[in-house]
């Protein structure tokens, strides 16, 4: 078995792990190793060939391969070795990795830093518990994203999308776009799983109807798809039986959420989050684990890349710091509790000390609310659900923050003067 | 009694039924095996009818050719004709079906000096009941089932020759033993009985009263336990990697399998058989041995030689991740007074892979390609079982699926040959325990065949080793350094939930498999936490250039089932028009 000593390795090439990796570069750290269990670095990326990304970040509008390369192209010039086609087996608590590829075998890296950035995963047909038969012709969004747009091939002609999550959305565009019909994109919620701009550019300039409060209550045909049943849902999400009706396609595809991927923090013994079911991180991107940080998706599951970037930025910081001993431990802890609204927030725990940007999901859409974080209060105009809340903690809003162990964030109507 | 006799009998307990009555049947009666023709109005009536001539004395067997008005009569896929590869090919015996039936006929008679092929209409061996089951490797057919009959007999035979054939197949299996629960007060004193019908089976049975004993076992049961029965011969398998092992040591030892090939006819002259039409080709033989599981009876139907119905009875089965499962450690069922003659009920089995899977229920339905779940199902399955398990929570269901039982009427199996047709053997109605009795089985058809004039002549070199295919997942890191050394392939992980690399792929590609579902069900590619959203465009790859076909022609499971039907574009010039 390679036994190596290296600073610090980075699970997950993606968007947040290059972020990462560069960073703890920039900031002086030599001996960084990426793993990657695809054939290429960008994650994902590679396959979002529609534009959208990069606007906050570059102030540019990119398509996913344009805005990686960028990353990709620092990674090489900055000589930050990667090895790809590598699976990473189990991380211990004491940072040792287990990994394995084709050129090496089996590889046994004890790190001092580790930044877990392996993403996220699509959920799927099982966990939704649809009834009926297993024929050809369903698959998750991504999955087809990656068959079409990398492998060039069309998994079906007729297609009903469960589910509005961004990417199900991009990939009714994308079928459409290559001459498929998409017969509806059915959703559960009164409202929509993605962006706004996305059900704008995506569904309403391409006619394909949004079927809000249904969903997918049957799948029909033995060899390949030939009709699903869809009905509208009462208000607790059970199908209501009379507005069963058919519909006909050969193709079913599933866009019905993303979930952190954490079975290797698990095997290092990281306490996970149930509400983002990715690690608690403090506000430095570090785990109950010492030395082990974590961003991007694996966290929880960001709107926008732009985000992924910043966060493996911090991670990859905080992880050279703590390489080259200059990462304080926080000297304050405030456990950031999700409250009224509120499904999940990152960071977890804050020191009240250093500014941090909190992100948060929030569980239905509101308007003129405001956000209550112990006796602060940030006003917002809108927040909804797919869209993450960015609560910016400047040294100004700290300092008038009364500070305890543990702080509920909730999201209130705001109330006339 | 009679064959008119019979018919007498039976169209009186039909017209003493009030929606029975009011059928226009024709009831006829040939050398004890009752024919039903004519129409009813509702399935649930075509299956009371058959139970109901079953039930008369005397009666072999029913073939029941009502069906209900308001039913579609089931769709004829329509066939494909393939190239006629196997035309005239010429051999001894012709076992119709690879599930674990037909594979352990197949295997039995690789020890002798013949040619025998086998004919799979599927892509892949086991892919009908013997996929769709929970695992279990039953130690007697149950209480209420007469010990008399073949099941119950094959059953405890088949069951202790397990050890043997799994070591010597090297495929999982496990001697878990059943952990029966009794909640019922009215049960308690039954419990010698119990031990008593237990002893006419022939199956051990250890009576537990002491209550804390029961907890002891099982720390996690249900508060209501009072008692149970522990049979120790239970045991878990994977009953597709079992047929998967069995059908590789029969192809090793000279059979033959032939995959993705249906019988469509059946050619008898002067009462013998003599040919087995296949969609890919004529193959001459005499004898025909009908392990066709749900279309048992069509086949002995194209040999002119029907003597039962299949009537399917589906069962949907539910899996839990088993991260909840661990926290059982037995099979565990329900021990009841309440019983229902056309199932043992279900139970709680521990998967080989430590999966808890729950069911299955019991359904009657009409047509053999209904293996769909449906959310009534799911719900009678969880109600039934959760009561028992109280730690293993609705959150951790993982995924359902559903398979149909190939029962006859009479319910008993059926291993016999024909009484028309010479050279028709027969092995029908193998449903619940089928994979218990399927070595016994094996040994029984050898018997009937030797006994029907077929000539065995042990091969001096046969060999009953076969190996399983390793599996990167399950060894430790020492034996996976060795195996990447042999081939770097094997640091090449494909798919990541369950750390298949991809010369487990290549290797089940091989052995056989040629779809997505063969390579899932040999290697676990795609049964993880994903579901194959990482690592199927990679095994479509891997199978495009290993069988050497265009991505287009990779199938989830055989013709009809393509994954990528289009190229890139080619629907944009078409216009968009699907054709």
């Amino acid at each position: 078995m390679v036994k190596r000593e290296i600073d610090i390795a980075v699970i997950g090439g993606g968007a947040a792990g290059l972020a990462a990796a560069i960073k703890a570069k920039e900031k002086g750290i030599e001996n960084i190793v990426i793993l990657e269990r695809n054939e290429e670095l960008g994650g994902i990326l590679p396959q979002c060939i529609h534009t959208g990304f990069g606007l906050r970040y570059f102030k540019e509008n990119l398509t996913g391969p344009e805005y990686i390369s960028r990353f990709i192209k620092k990674v090489e010039d900055l000589r930050i070795e990667s090895k790809l086609d590598t699976m990473v087996l189990e991380i211990t608590p004491d940072k040792k990795i287990i990994a394995v590829n084709s050129v090496d075998g089996l590889l046994e890296l004890r790190a001092k830093a580790i930044v877990l950035a392996m993403g996220c995963r699509e959920r799927t047909r099982g966990a939704l518990g649809i009834a009926g038969t297993r024929p050809a012709g369903i698959l998750t969004a991504g999955t087809a994203q990656r068959l079409m747009d990398i492998e060039g091939y069309m998994p079906g002609a007729k297609v009903v999308i469960l589910g509005s999550g961004d990417v199900g959305l991009i990939m009714a565009r994308r079928f459409v776009m290559e001459g498929a019909k998409v017969e509806a994109v059915v959703e559960i919620l009164p409202y929509a799983s993605g962006l706004s701009r996305n059900v704008v550019q995506c569904l309403e300039d391409f006619n394909i109807p949004l079927l809000l409060e249904h969903t997918v209550t049957s799948i029909h045909g033995t060899d390949r798809v030939e009709a699903v049943t869809v009905a509208k849902v009462d208000a607790n999400w059970r199908p209501i039986q009379e507005t069963e009706r058919t519909i006909e396609c050969d193709t079913l595809i599933l866009s019905v959420g993303l979930i952190p991927e954490n079975e290797l923090s698990q095997t290092a013994g990281i306490v996970l989050d149930p509400a983002t079911g990715g690690p608690v991180a403090n506000e430095l991107m570090e785990t109950s684990v010492q030395g082990i940080f974590s961003c991007g998706n694996a966290v929880h599951v960001y709107d926008l890349v732009d985000y992924v970037t910043q966060a493996g930025e911090l991670a990859g910081e905080s992880a050279a710091r703590h390489v080259l001993n200059e990462l304080p431990s926080l000297r304050k802890k405030i456990a950031l509790k999700a409250g009224d609204n509120v499904k999940s927030v990152v960071p977890q725990i804050i020191s009240g000390e250093e500014p941090v940007a909190l992100h948060l999901r929030v569980k239905k859409p509101m308007r003129n609310v405001k956000v209550k974080m112990g006796n602060l209060s940030i006003p917002k105009r809108v927040v909804r659900p797919p869209e993450m809340v960015v609560i910016n903690l400047t040294e100004k809003a700290l300092e008038k923050l009364e500070k305890r162990d543990e702080l509920e964030i909730s999201i209130e109507e705001e109330t006339e003067p | 009694m009679s064959d008119k006799e019979i018919v007498q009998k039976l169209k009186t307990e039909f017209s003493r039924d009030p929606e029975l009555s009011k059928l226009q049947l024709n009831v006829s009666c040939e050398d004890g095996t009752v024919h039903l023709e004519g129409e009813a109005e509702r399935w649930e009536q075509v299956v009371a009818l058959g139970r109901l001539a079953a039930g008369v004395a005397g009666v072999r067997g029913v073939v029941n050719r009502v069906w209900p008005k308001s039913l579609p009569r089931p769709k004829k896929k329509r066939k494909i004709k393939e190239k006629a590869s196997w035309d005239g090919m010429k051999v001894d015996v012709v076992i119709v079906g690879a599930g674990i039936v037909g594979a352990s006929i197949a295997r039995e008679l690789s020890r002798f000096d013949l040619e025998v092929v086998v004919v799979e209409k599927e892509a892949d061996v086991a892919w009908g009941q013997s996929k769709a089951n929970p695992g279990w490797v039953h130690g007697f057919a149950g209480v209420d089932v007469d010990p008399k009959s073949l099941k119950a007999k094959l059953c405890v035979r088949g069951n202790a020759m397990y050890d043997k054939l799994a070591q010597e197949l090297d495929f999982p299996f496990k001697r878990t033993g059943l952990l029966a629960i009794v909640t019922e007060e009215d049960l308690l004193p039954m419990l010698d009985f119990v031990e008593d019908l237990a002893k006419q089976h022939g199956v051990p049975v250890e009576i537990i009263r002491d209550r804390e004993e029961v907890f002891r076992l099982e720390p996690r049961i249900t508060e209501k336990a009072l008692a149970a029965l522990f049979f120790p011969t239970y045991g878990s398998t994977s009953p597709y990697l079992a047929a998967i092992a069995l059908a590789e040591n029969a192809v090793m030892n000279g059979v033959k399998l032939l995959l993705d090939t249906e019988v469509t006819d059946v050619i008898v002259k002067d009462s013998q058989i003599k040919e087995a039409v296949t969609d890919r080709g004529t193959i001459l033989t005499k004898f025909l041995v009908n392990a066709a599981g749900l279309y048992s009876d069509e086949i002995a139907e194209m040999a002119g030689a029907r003597e039962f119905t299949i009537h399917p009875r589906r069962g949907e089965m539910v899996i839990f991740d088993s991260k909840f499962s661990s926290l059982y450690s037995h099979n565990l069922a329900p021990a009841t007074l309440k019983s229902d003659p056309y199932t043992k009920g279900g139970g709680i089995a521990l998967s080989i892979d430590g999966n808890s899977i729950w069911g299955p229920n019991a359904e009657e339905v009409p047509y053999k390609k209904a293996t769909g779940t449906t959310k009534r199902g799911i719900e009678i399955v969880w109600e039934k079982f959760s009561q028992f398990v109280p730690n293993i929570p609705k959150e951790a269901m993982i995924t359902a699926f559903a398979g149909l039982r190939a029962a006859t009427y009479t319910e008993d199996f059926h291993i016999a040959p024909s009484r028309k047709v010479k050279g028709l053997i027969n092995v029908a109605g193998i449903q619940s325990p089928g994979t218990a009795s399927a070595p016994a089985i094996a040994e029984m058809v050898l018997e009937i065949l030797r006994k029907e004039g077929l000539h065995l002549e042990e091969k001096p070199d046969f060999n009953p080793m076969r190996k399983a295919p390793p599996s990167f997942h399950a060894l430790t890191n020492k034996e996976r350094e060795r195996l990447i050394a042999e081939d770097p392939k094997y640091g090449h992980v494909v798919c990541r939930c369950e750390h298949v690399t991809e010369v487990e792929i290549i290797e089940a590609i091989r052995r056989g498999a040629t779809t997505m579902d063969g390579i899932k069900f040999r290697t676990r590619a795609g049964m993880g936490r994903c579901q194959g959203g990482f690592c199927t465009p990679h095994v479509i790859k891997i199978l495009a250039k290993e069988l050497q076909i265009p991505i287009e022609h990779v199938t989830k499971r055989g013709r009809g089932t393509e994954l990528l039907p289009y190229e890139m574009k080619q629907l944009l010039l078409r216009g968009g028009q699907v054709g």
